[in-house]
């Protein structure tokens, strides 16, 4: 009987064409709106590791001034000094440890076809390439010892090893970055999360790519400046090492820990490494130290803008608006259907028939409007992406969003459909016959 | 007129008319705080920058490819390169920067009117030239002068502190920190607060300079300009003002004369004004191109509402009004009572809508930080829904007027 009700309900689509093609479009651009909105908010609050997201931790100290704090104030930055990050390095807890500076600066290739030009990375450490599973083409991270050492070595991504090196593997091939020499130790495969959660500060959420990475220590050793946030409070004196002895806070800093359940235990190691620090003389503001985990540094960060959020609401409020005309549109459709009803009730239909047959109908309709709306969602999305790069990130359309869009649309139009059917079943068959 | 009629046969038949009040309400809701948001945005974007003809400035960010360059080595260079673009036909004025407005990425300070307050007062874009900056962005002078030579330093930021005095600040950022004072030349500023807050006289105001962020709200045109040339690697950024439209002409000829005096061994980022200010507001033109497109469908949609609806009730009443034509009705006294009727659902939807309106001003002030709603959307948008109204049932009224009672009468039981 679906089936029959199904045919049925296509070949009503072509009775009374201008209401029902009212009814599609209407719907078809509800659903458009709304699904194409949804996905970039789906895209851009994604959890880009959602496996080990509740064990990578990113600890902030409020480490300003005391004369400009009053307690309760939030730390006045999202990043570490170095000389925490360092001493983190060397002394934290967790499986893994990274802290991470941007690096940038002029590359010229050994081939002599290419000018020199500028390049963009990070600064972390070893365990940054694990921590965050980055898989490798070629060749592999640099050692524990590069790390101690300060050693020039580098790992590539693949685009720009392409662009140096075409396909071949350069692996134990120098690079030549700010004039020095580099060792290529790896490439890393393409490696593209979204949100880019781990340099967020400086580099933003859906923003460029790091082109390269080479070990934090060389890079400091080199005496190279971030190329990101700094945030000094006080003066930090001239030169480079009154620089890395400041508080000015630069780095940013990750924990990988073993288990979620870890976390009090990082929590109590942080709050005594702060103490015996204010022994020292540093940290003055005795304020708590913020612990937040990747999903929480994203929402901490306001990832997700008030903008992205705004769209997606209107989008829906727009979404209401469409089915409510829908109901409107269906009301009047099944209401000149009335004499149709009677008779069939005449004949025998139950209520209940009647009722399954429009609300089949309804879902027609909901269908041809939902395949529509993914056209309209797909070519929407096409148009967004044409805006910016940052945007043509989060303008993709993904499988469970198509899932969503049809689902959707089909339910909304059930849904609209539920008054009008209803009403349509109330018929009295001997009024109607009646009146013939 | 004849208004209790139509209102008891409205109160009759419930469901369409609550429909399309409630499509007018829910449009008018969303309408008003989508037009004041896209005119919020609007306003934002236009702010003025205090640069003159910002179609005309652009930048060049130089890096030479140098092994362990000296200080002297590298002030010599940058004056060179400064003597090569100034020697570009086109070019009207050069200056030698660390950042742009509009940029989004920069050096700011904290200054504050005393060193005894415990805050700053408030944070500034810090805008650093050993050229003059007024006259190659044609910044206005509400006050004072601009630098002399002689207070140009040249700063090796490996290894010297500051130790220029002298600052011009902009008209907003001197208000905020004297607000009383009657003029502003003369005064001290202090970097930062506390014993290590460095002094500095202010000798010129500008009417206005954005900042690099050019943030919402005052903090815009909080910047500060001091005479330092900061060295620290071979890289300079040069802006540089072409005469009308020389502009591209004068980028390439200025990237070329640069590259041969390096032997190729430099990179050279050239960026626009305009590119600047297209990329600051990128979000707020999509935001708001798309509140246009949402405000648009809405209209759409709830007039074809309102014609579907109209039109289903003419065909429903062709009898009624046959025989209304009958006793004597006029086409006109038709047409009156189907627009009567719209106007009477159409104003409930407004009124509804107006309230919603509100509300939905209230969620987004409250929740995403957004701005009150002026009363003009609500007055704007309340006569709109009415003429849309109007509009739309007047196709469907007129056909309603044109049945003739002839045919409309007959086969009545």
């Amino acid at each position: 009987m679906f089936a029959y009700y199904f045919k049925l309900g296509l070949r009503n689509l072509r009775r009374n064409p201008v209401l029902t093609a009212l009814m599609v479009l209407t719907l078809a651009v509800g659903v458009a709106a709304s699904v194409s909105t949804l996905t970039i908010l789906h895209v851009m609050s994604g959890d880009p590791m959602p496996h080990k997201s509740d064990r990578l931790f990113v600890p902030i100290f409020n480490n300003g001034p005391l004369e400009d704090y009053s307690p309760g104030d939030e730390p006045n930055d999202d990043q570490v000094s170095y000389r925490d990050a360092i001493n983190m390095l060397a002394a934290g807890p967790g499986e893994r440890r990274t802290a991470m500076m941007g690096v940038g600066g002029s590359l010229q290739p050994e081939r002599k076809d290419l000018t020199p030009f500028a390049v963009t990375g990070g600064g972390p450490t070893r365990d940054f390439f694990a921590m965050f599973e980055i898989p490798f083409r070629y060749g592999q991270a640099w050692s524990a010892a590069d790390d101690k050492s300060g050693a020039d070595v580098i790992v590539l991504t693949r685009a720009l090893s392409e662009k140096l090196y075409g396909n071949d593997n350069p692996v134990g091939r120098r690079v030549r970055l700010e004039g020095f020499d580099f060792l290529v130790t790896g490439v890393i495969d393409t490696w593209n999360p979204i949100p880019r959660f781990h340099r967020i500060v400086g580099m933003g959420p859906f923003d460029r790519e790091d082109e390269f990475f080479v070990p934090l220590t060389s890079a400091v050793r080199h005496e190279w400046n971030n190329y990101g946030s700094t945030n000094c409070t006080g003066n930090a004196g001239p030169g480079y090492q009154a620089f890395l002895d400041s508080e000015c806070t630069w780095l940013q800093f990750w924990f990988e820990l073993r288990a979620a359940s870890e976390r009090a235990a990082l929590q109590d190691w942080l709050d005594g490494y702060a103490a015996e620090q204010r022994k020292l003389g540093r940290m003055p503001r005795k304020a708590h130290n913020d612990l937040y985990n990747l999903t929480e540094w994203l929402e901490h960060l306001k990832v997700v803008g008030n903008d992205n959020k705004l769209s997606a609401w209107l989008a829906f409020g727009f979404l209401l608006l469409c089915l409510v005309n829908t109901i409107g549109l269906l009301l009047a459709k099944f209401s000149v259907r009335a004499a149709e009803v009677g008779v069939r009730r005449a004949l025998g239909a139950s209520r209940r028939e009647i009722f399954q047959q429009f609300l089949t109908e309804t879902a027609v309709v909901g269908l041809v409007g939902g395949l529509l709306g993914l056209l309209l969602a797909l070519g929407a999305l096409s148009l967004i992406s044409l805006q910016s790069k940052q945007l043509a990130l989060v303008a993709r359309m993904d499988w469970t969003m198509l899932a969503v869009t049809f689902l959707l649309a089909v339910a909304a139009a059930v849904l609209a459909g539920l008054l009008p059917t209803w009403r349509a079943c109330q018929v009295t068959p001997a009024l109607q016959l009646k009146s013939q | 007129m004849e208004i209790r009629p139509i209102l008891s046969a409205l109160l009759r038949n419930k469901t369409g008319p609550i429909l399309v009040a409630v499509q007018v309400a829910l449009s008018l809701a969303i309408l008003a705080n989508a037009l004041h948001i896209v005119a919020e945005r609007r306003a934002v974007a236009q702010r003025p920058s205090g640069v003159v003809a910002e179609e005309e400035i652009f930048y060049l960010q130089v890096s030479e490819l140098k092994n362990q360059p000296t200080f002297n080595d590298m002030v010599a260079s940058q004056a060179r390169q400064r003597d090569l673009l100034k020697a570009v036909p086109g070019v009207v004025a050069v200056a030698q920067t660390n950042q742009a407005p509009l940029s989004r990425s920069g050096n700011n300070t904290g200054v504050s009117a005393s060193p005894n307050q415990l805050k700053v007062t408030t944070g500034a874009a810090f805008y650093v030239s050993p050229d003059s900056l007024i006259r190659t962005w044609g910044l206005k002078l509400a006050e004072g002068r601009d630098f002399l030579p002689t207070e140009v330093v040249d700063l090796d930021m490996n290894k010297d502190a500051y130790v220029t005095n002298v600052v011009i600040v902009t008209q907003a950022l001197a208000h905020k920190l004297w607000p009383d004072a009657g003029g502003y030349v003369g005064k001290t500023l202090y970097f930062g607060t506390g014993k290590d807050a460095e002094a500095a006289r202010v000798v010129g105001v500008v009417e206005r300079l954005q900042s690099t962020s050019a943030e919402v709200g005052e903090r815009a045109e909080m910047s500060i300009i001091q005479p330092i040339r900061r060295v620290s690697k071979p890289r300079a950024m040069y802006t540089v003002r072409a005469e009308p439209g020389q502009r591209e002409r004068v980028i390439k000829e200025a990237e070329d004369a640069l590259r041969k005096d390096a032997g190729n061994r430099v990179i050279i980022r050239a960026l626009t004004f305009e590119k600047d200010r297209q990329d600051r507001y990128r979000a707020d033109r999509g935001l708001a191109w798309m509140l246009v497109t949402v405000s648009v469908l809405l209209m759409l949609v709830t007039a074809s509402g309102i014609v579907g609806m109209a039109s289903l009730w003419v065909t429903q009443r062709r009898k009624q009004i046959g025989v209304r034509r009958a006793l004597g009705a006029r086409r006109v006294d038709i047409l009156r009572y189907f627009i009567v009727e719209n106007v009477m659902i159409t104003s409930a939807g407004v009124a509804a809508g107006l309230l919603g309106a509100l509300a939905l001003n209230h969620l987004l002030v409250s929740t995403l930080e957004l701005a009150r709603l002026p009363a003009g959307y609500l007055v704007g948008g309340a006569a709109l829904f009415l003429a849309l109204g109007v509009a739309a049932v007047y196709g469907p009224a007129w056909r309603a007027a044109s049945i003739s009672p002839a045919t409309a009468t007959r086969g009545v039981v």
